[in-house]
């Protein structure tokens, strides 16, 4: 087969869908052209280091979100399964337990709160909205009653490291003796953004998982009957979704180095938004990786941008709510032709 | 009143199956063979039971009594995998595909083939699908089409394909010419007629009394849930048929035609 560019990952898509991700793309190149005429500082290398990081957490979610929306699925309790693997990892920190192993055991818990959702959904044949809020409630209030609804803090400095630490810095000592940096660097979470991304990406188009998580969001029935284990795909969805968010726990709490376990309050609308403005439709069957990670920095972008332009976090809402119905309309307007 | 080979082992045979759903009683107590090389056309009303049956026969339903075996070896068909496992193919009346996937795609969906390393093998799953999809149809193109945005009779040849291409025993065909053109039905027709020389055995689901009596050499009656009735095509005519499809009984004082004549 050729290369892995964008256009081979296309060919998955009806015609229809690269145009969406083209125009998603379209979308935030306007965007950051807007934003550097609105705001000076908005165009420099250190605040799109900082967009890059800000990210990060709903790239993360969104890689997950998009593998349980093209099941026709949806997965509304990544933001709480987030706080609750923050919430596992720090507590397992506090009992003595090394910063990599705690984080692996932070990612655990979400992977098996993810595990739960897709056993609820196919074996108890409740609705994916339904199933997910339940495990939303449920993971936030185990997060809070662990904790006593306090922060964990002192966590050491190794705790801050994925969050915090960036490959190829450099600072120099200057004369007076205070350090300058030259080059901030690029920061852990978003090289660990791309490599999600490109696993998440690979498994989608080239493994048969990724075949048979397409094959169920199109028509379930069919897939069923072309011997697809349909529940096993599903199980593995929310899974991974559940696994991403654990992930997404540990570079937030990481990043604020200390573990808040009232963190995460919505991110899981943000992380949806991102995979429908990338192209996916919540019908199921329909979309990618790569657009919703472009959804994903259209978000990012939007924020950034309306902050440094001192727009205040209540427009904020106001108008990403419309970006949402506006990428879902043309959506529906694509789906029509 | 029943086939003359009986001395082979068939190639299926179901046993007294039953299947309810609640207090409807879809199938009750039906038993049914098929041999190498026959096709057994299964008729009934809707809502008869026969895509019941035929669902229990390709894993799609799990029946609540009776034994089905294959080649004379009790078979435990618990999904449609088990049932492909024994070699036998359904080409569904719905066709089962996925909308969103390409021909080959949908080829292969659920066994794909897959390169040393475990990836999806497109090119070869791609170079396959076209040989098979070009010997049922030589005018077959866009395969690389969502087939969503395909014709009907592209779609049923897609799903024939499918069935046919895994080197099926058994094929169960359910109205398989329902959705198809003149031209595109005497295709089946022959298809059905080849596969038969092979020695594939096919359940046969139509509504056409001329399929039936071109293609079958035995037909099944269902009524309200039991076999009314197995026949030699020979024994039978159009208006017997339809007595047991309607009131699950042979006109009066019927003899088997074939021996009257």
């Amino acid at each position: 087969m050729s290369n892995t560019n964008g256009n081979t990952k296309l060919r998955f898509l009806p015609t229809g869908s690269s145009l969406h991700k083209l125009s998603a793309l379209l979308t935030l190149l306007l965007l950051i052209l807007a934003f550097s005429f609105t705001s000076p500082a908005f165009l420099s290398v250190n605040n799109g280091l900082t967009v890059l990081l800000q990210t990060s957490v709903i790239g993360l979610l969104a890689i997950g979100m998009t593998l349980v929306i093209i099941t026709g699925g949806i997965d509304l309790s990544v933001g709480s399964v987030l706080a609750l693997s923050g919430v596992v990892a720090g507590l397992a920190i506090k009992a003595g337990v090394p910063v990599m192993p705690a984080m692996a055991f932070g990612i655990l818990a979400g992977a098996f709160c993810g595990f739960i959702n897709g056993l609820v959904i196919t074996k108890l044949r409740i609705t994916p909205f339904v199933a997910t809020l339940g495990m939303m409630m449920i993971a936030r209030g185990v997060a809070l009653q662990l904790t006593g609804a306090a922060p964990i803090s002192r966590l050491g400095e190794a705790f801050g490291q994925l969050g915090n630490g960036s490959f190829f810095r450099i600072v120099e000592m200057q004369a007076n003796g205070f350090p300058k940096v030259i080059f901030p660097g690029i920061p852990y979470p978003a090289v660990l953004l791309v490599v999600m991304a490109l696993i998440g990406g690979f498994l989608l188009q080239r493994r048969q998982i990724g075949r048979h998580i397409f094959s169920v969001g199109s028509n379930e029935e069919a897939a069923r009957l072309s011997g697809v284990k349909v529940d096993r795909t599903k199980i593995w969805a929310y899974t991974a979704s559940g696994a991403l968010a654990g992930l997404a726990g540990m570079v937030l709490m990481s990043r604020l180095v200390t573990v808040q376990p009232n963190e995460g309050v919505m991110y899981e609308l943000d992380a949806i938004a991102a995979s429908v403005i990338g192209g996916a439709s919540l019908m199921g069957g329909v979309g990618s990786i790569s657009g919703s990670m472009i959804g994903a920095f259209i978000i990012g972008v939007l924020r950034n941008g309306l902050n440094m332009a001192g727009t205040s976090a209540f427009i904020q809402q106001i108008i990403i709510g419309i970006v949402v119905i506006g990428a879902v309309y043309i959506d529906q307007i694509r789906n029509r032709n | 009143m029943l086939d003359a080979n009986a001395q082979e082992t068939p190639l299926v045979q179901m046993s007294e199956i039953y299947k309810h759903f609640g207090g409807v009683h879809a199938v009750e107590g039906v038993s049914v063979d098929l041999y190498p090389g026959e096709v057994v056309g299964v008729l009934g009303h809707n809502g008869a039971g026969k895509s019941c049956l035929m669902q229990i026969l390709s894993g799609a339903m799990i029946p609540n009594g009776g034994e089905i075996y294959v080649n004379g070896q009790e078979a435990d068909l618990k999904s449609p995998h088990d049932a492909k496992k024994h070699g036998i193919e359904t080409i569904y009346q719905t066709l089962a595909l996925a909308n969103h996937l390409d021909a080959a795609q949908n080829l292969f969906l659920g066994r794909e083939l897959k390169t040393r390393f475990g990836n999806l093998d497109e090119a070869r799953m791609h170079a396959e699908a076209q040989d098979a999809l070009r010997q049922l149809n030589p005018n077959f193109k866009n395969l690389k089409d969502p087939v969503a945005k395909l014709s009907g009779g592209q779609r049923q040849v897609i799903a024939i394909a499918r069935a046919i291409y895994f080197q099926a025993k058994v094929l169960i065909m359910d109205e398989p010419t329902a959705a198809l053109g003149p031209s595109e039905t005497a295709m089946v027709a022959d298809l059905t007629l080849r596969l038969k020389d092979e020695g594939i055995g096919i359940f046969l689901i139509s509504h056409d009394m001329h399929d039936v009596f071109d293609l079958c050499d035995r037909v099944m009656v269902m009524n309200k849930g039991r076999n009314v009735g197995t026949f030699r095509i020979e024994d039978v005519n159009k208006d017997d048929i339809l007595s047991l499809i309607i009131k699950g009984t042979l006109p009066d004082g019927w003899v088997p035609r074939g021996e009257s004549k």
